[in-house]
């Protein structure tokens, strides 16, 4: 007998998806209908896809084909620790960026996602980490002059 | 038009090597890195464009135009993230191309198909422009609503090996792409309260999460982006496998030819641009191989029909701005802000008052592409090696730079949380196999659809019958419908027999 599929993972974007239209129709319910027609179509054939591809999971799993298991999201298992790390630095470096400024917030955030994906010589952490960070310096900040916050760093350079 | 314009032309054009050079050095740069739009180069160099001779400005910005959509492809032949919406059909094949060590041959190849797609289709509007400025006339509000409907199916239906997942994903984008104020009213719709998201999802933000961050994630997985056998065939690389992506440029002549032709036409209609010209040919070049299966697994027709369309667009999305004074795109836009500060004024008698100018731009578009391919060529063997970096290096930098790029467009730190975002739902539809890249054309087409199917139907007071009321639309909802519906019974075919 051939294993069943995980349908679980399936269901993720169609529930985005269909949460995300109630969300549009909820939004759109008061505006006169020029500001929500565009809405209202893409929003109700959006729906109808979602319909029809749950029903289409739900036969499969009422006729054993497959369960609601949602592991291929987190499999395998000996990356999920260094993806679920990726995600939370990405967020820490953007939380820091207002106060640590680009070039500052950027090197740590860059050391620590090395170390996180295994790289283990101080060195090579951090000859990559300034390289990036000063890259991303003269780039953005010395070139382009973008509105980046400013840490410590851009200003004793300014 | 003479030949001895022409001649005198291609001589002026020539003479201005050294700015030419410069637009066609910067296009690379920022092509393959994503975050950096054409529009928005030459936006922040407008200090530039708009103090220098009217000639040379033109000369600058069609060479930086063209080199950054050849150069979009390189990141999605690689690493699958494409430099811009416009290459995103490119990582089909060019990424399975690489995986199999073939990296070198398929950046060969995509050079070669926007380079002489390019030209091509440059000569081809030099040739027929008082014709081809026509086109952009037949397809009005209602015309334009099927025309983005039916890209919108082709990509589901050709980019998912699923056809309801492809069409889900598409669809979500679409409606994505409809978050922010209304055209009319500015009444904001489903911004979650944020005043970041009243001008709409930022696209560069979303091209970056849903290729960049999700496929870094999903990378994570393998200690290379090759395998054993690639990383083998990519470490032997040398010159010979430039000779070999030459030697198969060579042999795909007409498929150049003639996918440039549906890149150039579909770059006439305002607004349609690179991103369905490109799926368009790719769905063209599959419809009519005798090896449609093999699709996907690293062909080098499927590296050719979007690079070359894309490139073809670069010409045909020029033809409405200067014939009509209607901007084809965004670049054109800009373009043609710079041209009217030098008091040029758009339309057909653009022609007539200052053919130098008009036809120029043609001309210099020929020149830049004739000085790209040598400037880029030797650089595909270099370039290749970047598949033999270990992931463990090149996740941390793909995240975090990209990241980064995504504050570029418009200088929001959201817009850095957005592309986060938008990497997990990526990482989520990889996984699942709803497709990223019919989500992100989505997105890209919500604010264009959203602005048709208004006019359309405020034209109709709200009937919706306004969609079939044109005898061009009703043919292109027959196509549309024709394309959901043969791929399916062209397999229930296949497996009765």
């Amino acid at each position: 007998m051939p294993p069943k599929a995980p349908l679980g993972a399936d269901l993720v974007i169609p529930v985005l998806a269909l949460g995300f239209a109630i969300y549009f129709f909820w939004s759109i319910a008061d505006l006169v209908w020029e500001a929500k027609a565009n809405g209202v179509v893409i929003g109700a054939v959006l729906v109808g896809l979602v319909v029809l591809q749950l029903a289409r999971i739900a036969a499969d799993v009422a006729k054993g084909r497959g369960d609601l298991r949602a592991d291929p999201l987190w499999r395998p298992w000996d990356t999920f620790a260094k993806r679920l790390g990726m995600v939370l630095v990405t967020v820490a470096f953007i939380a820091l960026l207002e106060t640590l400024g680009l070039t500052l917030s950027l090197l740590l955030a860059m050391a620590v996602a090395l170390a996180i994906m295994g790289v283990r010589k101080p060195w090579t952490v951090a000859w990559i980490s300034v390289a990036v960070a000063a890259a991303a310096y003269l780039l953005f900040i010395a070139v382009l002059d973008s509105a980046f916050p400013h840490g410590p760093i851009e200003k004793l350079f300014s | 038009m003479s030949w001895e314009f022409l001649a005198a032309q291609f001589a002026a054009q020539f003479g201005l090597w050294w700015i030419i050079w410069a637009g066609i050095l910067l296009g690379i740069v920022v092509g393959i890195l994503p975050g950096f739009s054409p529009q928005n180069t030459l936006i922040m160099l407008l200090p530039l464009t708009l103090g220098i001779p009217v000639d040379q400005a033109f000369a600058f910005m069609v060479s930086l135009y063209c080199a950054n959509h050849l150069a979009g492809g390189v990141p999605a032949i690689l690493v699958k993230i494409p430099g811009s919406g416009g290459a995103a059909a490119t990582t089909l094949d060019g990424y399975p191309m690489t995986q199999k060590g073939q990296a070198q041959q398929a950046i060969v190849l995509s050079f070669t198909a926007s380079v002489f797609g390019g030209l091509i289709t440059t000569l081809a509007t030099l040739a027929l422009l008082p014709w081809l400025s026509q086109i952009g006339l037949y397809l009005r509000s209602v015309e334009m609503v099927v025309v983005m409907l039916f890209g919108l199916t082709l990509i589901a239906v050709i980019a998912a090996k699923d056809t309801l997942k492809g069409l889900i994903s598409g669809l979500f984008g679409l409606l994505i792409g409809v978050i922010g104020t209304d055209h009319i009213y500015n009444a904001p719709r489903a911004t979650f309260g944020f005043l970041e998201l009243y001008d709409g999802v930022p696209l560069v933000a979303a091209l970056i999460g849903l290729f960049a961050v999700s496929e870094a994630l999903v990378m994570i997985e393998e200690k290379l982006i090759v395998g054993k056998e690639g990383r083998e065939r990519a470490t032997r690389a040398s010159w010979a496998d430039t000779l070999d992506g030459l030697r198969l440029t060579a042999q795909k002549w007409w498929h150049i030819v003639w996918t440039s032709f549906v890149g150039l036409f579909i770059g006439i209609v305002p607004g349609a641009g690179a991103s369905i010209a490109a799926f368009v040919a790719y769905q063209q070049s599959r419809m009519w191989s005798k090896h449609p299966e093999r699709y996907g697994t690293g062909v080098p027709e499927g590296v050719i029909a979007p690079e070359a369309a894309n490139n073809g667009v670069t010409s045909g999305t020029l033809v409405p701005t200067l014939a009509l004074g209607v901007p084809g795109g965004s670049t054109a836009a800009v373009m043609m802000i710079v041209l009217q500060y030098h008091g040029m004024v758009m339309g057909p008698r653009l022609f007539t008052t200052n053919p130098e100018l008009a036809y120029g731009v043609f001309v210099a578009m020929a020149v830049a592409y004739i000085f790209m391919i040598f400037t880029i060529l030797p650089l595909a063997r270099y370039m290749a090696r970047i598949v033999l970096i270990e992931t463990t290096y090149l996740v941390p930098v793909i995240v975090l730079v990209t990241v980064v790029a995504a504050f570029v467009e418009r200088q929001y730190v959201f817009d850095m949380a957005l592309a986060l975002v938008f990497g997990v739902i990526g990482y989520i539809a990889h996984k699942t196999n709803y497709h990223v890249t019919a989500m992100l054309i989505g997105i890209i087409l919500g604010p264009l659809f959203e602005q048709y199917l208004a006019r359309a139907l405020r034209i109709s007071q709200g009937d919706l019958s306004v969609l079939f009321s044109s005898t061009l639309g009703n043919i292109l909802w027959a196509f549309l419908v024709l394309s959901l519906v043969l791929p399916a019974l062209k397999s229930r075919l296949r497996k009765s027999r």
